[in-house]
């Protein structure tokens, strides 16, 4: 009987820690969502008393977002195409790798994503001063390669593990080059594994504060740092109608890419999974 | 098919480190940007870090980060379980989809909701009382920072977690019910010892986003906390002092990294010599 | 001149220090299957492997239709493959995967779609096309796997546990199809098996491998009938042993002393020395009293086993050796557990062995 009890007692805590989370998660966002209908000029107590649409109306008029917005999904596309074709085939080229030092490489490559963002922007940043590279954009797409690039290759690799090198063997076997072999049979079977990566890279560029923040100038921005600049400056609710905005594109991106990829394989079904 | 990424990436990884170091080495001289070149190299800038009112903020990243990513690993592994073994195939998708879509969504968007639900004028704001904490203290702060980290580390930790319960043979967990174990003691002596070592990567990785955050107590520290990062921007931002912040990056990318690999092995090594 | 489409010349393949695969030679006639044959480990599928252009050989030379294959990458051999788990391409069709060698061999379009059908026709397969591998069970799997490899006419065809990954029922139904298909075809053909059984119903010859190094090349019934190792002796079927020591008598006639007393045998081109004598279940019968075999054995009965057609049955020697032999299951009364009886056997149904086997 008493193991009953204790067993009513852990379901209970398993099941609010569970609650716990998904309220931790959710109700910011809805919060957020409502503030951003606020009619209200100034931070006001929750909830809104009227509902308007100016904090988007604001956005929607202002330049200063727009030329973020723009230099972000500049730097985000370069950034992840350059690292989606060079990681995509380091990834390749490491899984077959029987070499000396593969492991140490392997850490090399993947080391950006363990130093922590100030620190790569940084760096970026007087090594490009010693280069000379002054321009904005040039040094954003730098940084921004050096951040997405182990995202890519990651993820890449760990769907390689699961085909099986017979495939690649079936092809040489019947007459075809290992370009061929790659291209018509590895890089298809990898296709989930390369599309969530560069998914990861892409948002990760876009989502970044800390390296960007070293390498903008006065005139290219990327959208996370006109953000933080404004929300020093003054705490208005544009954020808030951004952040709706933000939440939007996200659930877009999920469902594209579950339709695409499907969101177990990026999970991933492991050996037990259902 | 390694040469794109060995000419993209090299330059990319080693030109910053070096530039750093030698950065670092320069003199100081106060109001210019950038390290005196004509002086000799120094080690004085290192030096300066070690002084107390900087340790300071090193042990306040590392504190802070371990609270954060240990909650994390509290409320990220119940629900990983709940995933793998209890939930419908529609609720998993649901709640996987929810996961990545919170891993996507705009850092930046996250602590600014966060900070205007838990915020003095946010319609949680009652939770720091609850837990005895005056809202605009220092210890108000640090649990900003402690709620705004956890929220960038969760869906991390969660989908992580995923990955390695669905490793675990879920027959395990049977076996120990029927040898008469109740579900609660299964959970901790067979589910969560046999996750162990993947409760513990999760936990590690989650520990090097943490220390590495800049956003989160630039916007909820109220100047009560700060990581080493605000310290390395500051000293960019600020005080334009070049050689100091790069000194400051060298020692928290050695520590950094250093601690992330050196866990991992630890971790690692363990448990092969376990499995053997 | 050489009727041989594969020669192999004492191949060596060394991982590390040890050598999987030790001085390692045979010829593979045309139209001939052959099968490797061994326990795990044996190199059987490290041999395949250097045939197939995966792995190099440290040493020796391996020849495809009379050209040496050093330096040939696995795609500039006229080899057909059929892996283990069939690797037939997830992401393709049916037609796409037979297609896909030979596009990659420069066949016409037309050509290519006539032959699809065809090599699906023989494979019994007709109008699968447009299916995706994983649509298929494991049988039909295994058969798009052997079209795929035999519709680009290769030199040779190399099976690598073709049957490992299907159930017991349906192995000896495939075992019957792959021998017509492969016959069809007239295809020459290697096939790696751990399993005697498969080897000895799909194979012309058996390559007998052991430790990276071959124990014996014969044909199944000559494998059986009159192995030259106590492993080739041990590994296919089933036998009974009795150790001794054996001194020659002039000619092929010798005898081996055992603690059994005197047993006399052919001892062929052996000389004096240990030996051991193989005598396999079915030749070793119950006598009765008019029996003269030319040695006969006191026993005593232990336990019967039962395997329908069969009765196998365990008696023990004086010298305490549990031995076996099989009786057909005509409905004749047999000797309780516990009864002694005589057992015998001809000399020509005992084979003498060099060496003895350890204690077990």
């Amino acid at each position: 009987m008493s193991k009953r009890i204790a067993d009513a007692l852990f379901e209970a805590a398993y099941l609010s820690l569970i609650t716990l989370f998904i309220a931790f998660s959710v109700i910011p966002v809805l919060v957020a969502l409502v503030l951003s209908f606020d009619a209200r000029g100034f931070m006001g107590p929750f909830p809104p008393t009227q509902f308007s649409l100016r904090w988007y109306e604001r956005f929607l008029a202002d330049d200063y977002y727009h030329a973020g917005l723009a230099t972000s999904l500049i730097v985000a596309t370069v950034a992840t195409l350059i690292a989606t074709l060079a990681g995509t085939l380091a990834a390749i080229a490491l899984s077959r790798a029987t070499f000396r030092g593969r492991a140490a490489l392997q850490a090399a490559l993947l080391s950006p994503l363990v130093v922590p963002n100030v620190v790569l922007g940084f760096g970026m940043l007087v090594f490009a001063a010693r280069l000379g590279i002054v321009d904005g954009m040039t040094r954003l797409i730098m940084g921004h390669v050096l951040i997405t690039f182990p995202y890519v290759m990651r993820t890449t690799a760990a769907s390689l593990v699961g085909i099986r090198a017979s495939y690649y063997e079936a092809a040489l076997s019947l007459g075809a080059q290992p370009w061929k072999a790659l291209v018509q049979v590895t890089l298809p079977l990898a296709r989930t594994g390369i599309l969530a990566g560069a998914t990861f890279g892409f948002v990760t560029s876009f989502d970044d504060v800390g390296v960007s923040l070293f390498l903008t100038d006065a005139f290219t921005y990327t959208l996370p740092v006109a953000i933080l600049a404004q929300m020093r400056a003054n705490l208005d609710l544009t954020i808030a109608a951004l952040s709706v905005i933000f939440v939007v594109a996200t659930v877009l991106l999920i469902v594209l890419l579950d339709r695409l990829a499907g969101l177990d394989a990026i999970v991933g079904r492991g050996v037990y999974g259902r | 098919m390694l040469w794109p990424a060995l000419v993209i990436m090299a330059p990319l990884l080693l030109g910053p480190l070096l530039a750093l170091l030698h950065e670092s080495l320069k003199p100081y001289v106060g109001g210019r940007i950038g390290g005196d070149d004509a002086g000799a190299l120094t080690l004085a800038n290192y030096a300066e870090i070690a002084a107390p009112e900087y340790v300071r903020y090193f042990l306040d990243t590392f504190r802070v980060g371990l609270i954060s990513s240990g909650l994390a690993l509290v409320l990220g592994f119940p629900m990983a379980h709940f995933i793998v073994r209890r939930a419908s195939p529609p609720v998993r998708r649901l709640l996987i989809g929810g996961l990545v879509g919170t891993l996507f969504l705009s850092l930046i968007v996250r602590v600014y909701a966060i900070s205007m639900t838990f915020g003095p004028l946010g319609p949680l704001s009652g939770f720091s009382r609850l837990l005895g904490i005056a809202s605009n203290s220092p210890d108000g702060a640090e649990l900003m920072v402690v709620l705004g980290l956890m929220n960038t580390t969760l869906p991390l930790v969660a989908l992580t977690l995923i990955g390695t319960l669905q490793n675990i043979n879920p027959r395990l967990e049977e076996a120990a019910m029927s040898l008469g174990a109740p579900r609660w003691k299964t959970f901790f002596l067979v589910t969560v010892m046999m996750c162990l070592p993947g409760i513990l990567s999760a936990g590690i990785t989650a520990y090097a986003f943490c220390i590495s955050n800049l956003v989160v107590p630039m916007l909820v520290g109220r100047g009560f906390i700060l990581f080493v990062s605000n310290l390395i921007y500051a000293r960019f931002s600020e005080v334009a002092n070049f050689p100091g912040g790069a000194a400051l990056s060298i020692a928290m990318m050695v520590i950094s990294v250093g601690l992330f690999y050196g866990l991992l092995h630890l971790v690692r090594s363990t448990w092969q010599e376990a499995g053997k | 001149m050489s009727m041989a489409v594969l020669e192999l010349q004492n191949i060596t393949k060394r991982f590390g220090s040890a050598a999987a695969v030790d001085d390692v030679s045979f010829e593979v006639q045309r139209g001939e299957i052959l099968a490797l044959l061994g326990p795990s480990g044996c190199g059987k599928t490290t041999t395949l492997r250097m045939i197939a252009g995966f792995e190099w050989p440290d040493e020796g030379r391996i020849f495809i239709g009379g050209d040496d294959m050093e330096l040939r990458q696995p795609y500039e051999r006229n080899v057909g493959l059929v892996f283990q788990d069939y690797a037939l391409f997830p992401h393709m069709s049916v037609a796409q995967n037979i297609a896909f060698g030979m596009k990659n061999r420069g066949v016409k379009r037309a050509e290519i779609g006539r032959r699809v059908a065809e090599a699906l026709e023989q494979v019994q397969l007709p109008g699968m096309e447009s299916r995706r591998p994983s649509a298929l069970s494991g049988g039909q799997q295994q058969r798009v796997a052997l079209a795929r490899a035999l519709v680009t006419r290769p030199d040779i065809m190399l099976l690598d546990e073709p049957l490992s990954n299907l159930d017991a029922k349906l192995r000896l139904q495939l075992r019957r199809e792959i021998r017509t298909i492969l016959g069809t075809f007239g295809c020459t053909s290697i096939i790696v098996t751990h399993d005697q059984e498969e080897a000895m119903g799909l194979a012309d010859r058996i390559v007998l491998m052991n430790k990276g190094r071959i124990e014996q090349i014969d044909t199944p019934h000559a494998l059986y009938q009159t192995p030259r190792t106590l492993f080739a002796a041990d590994f296919i079927g089933h036998a009974n042993w009795i150790g001794g020591m054996l001194s020659r008598r002039g000619g092929e006639a010798g005898v081996v002393k055992t603690a059994l007393g005197e047993i006399p045998v052919m001892s062929g081109d052996l000389g004096d020395g240990p030996a051991t004598l193989c005598i396999r279940p079915e030749r070793l019968s119950l006598l009765d009293a008019a029996a003269r075999p030319d040695t006969a054995l006191d026993a005593v009965v232990e336990r019967h086993d039962l395997t329908g057609a069969d009765l196998r049955i365990w008696s023990r020697l004086a010298d305490g050796t549990l031995v076996q032999s099989l009786e057909k299951n005509v409905g004749r009364h047999l000797p309780e557990p516990g009864t002694a009886v005589r057992l015998g056997f001809r000399m020509a149904d005992c084979v003498v062995l060099p060496g003895r086997r350890p204690q077990a």
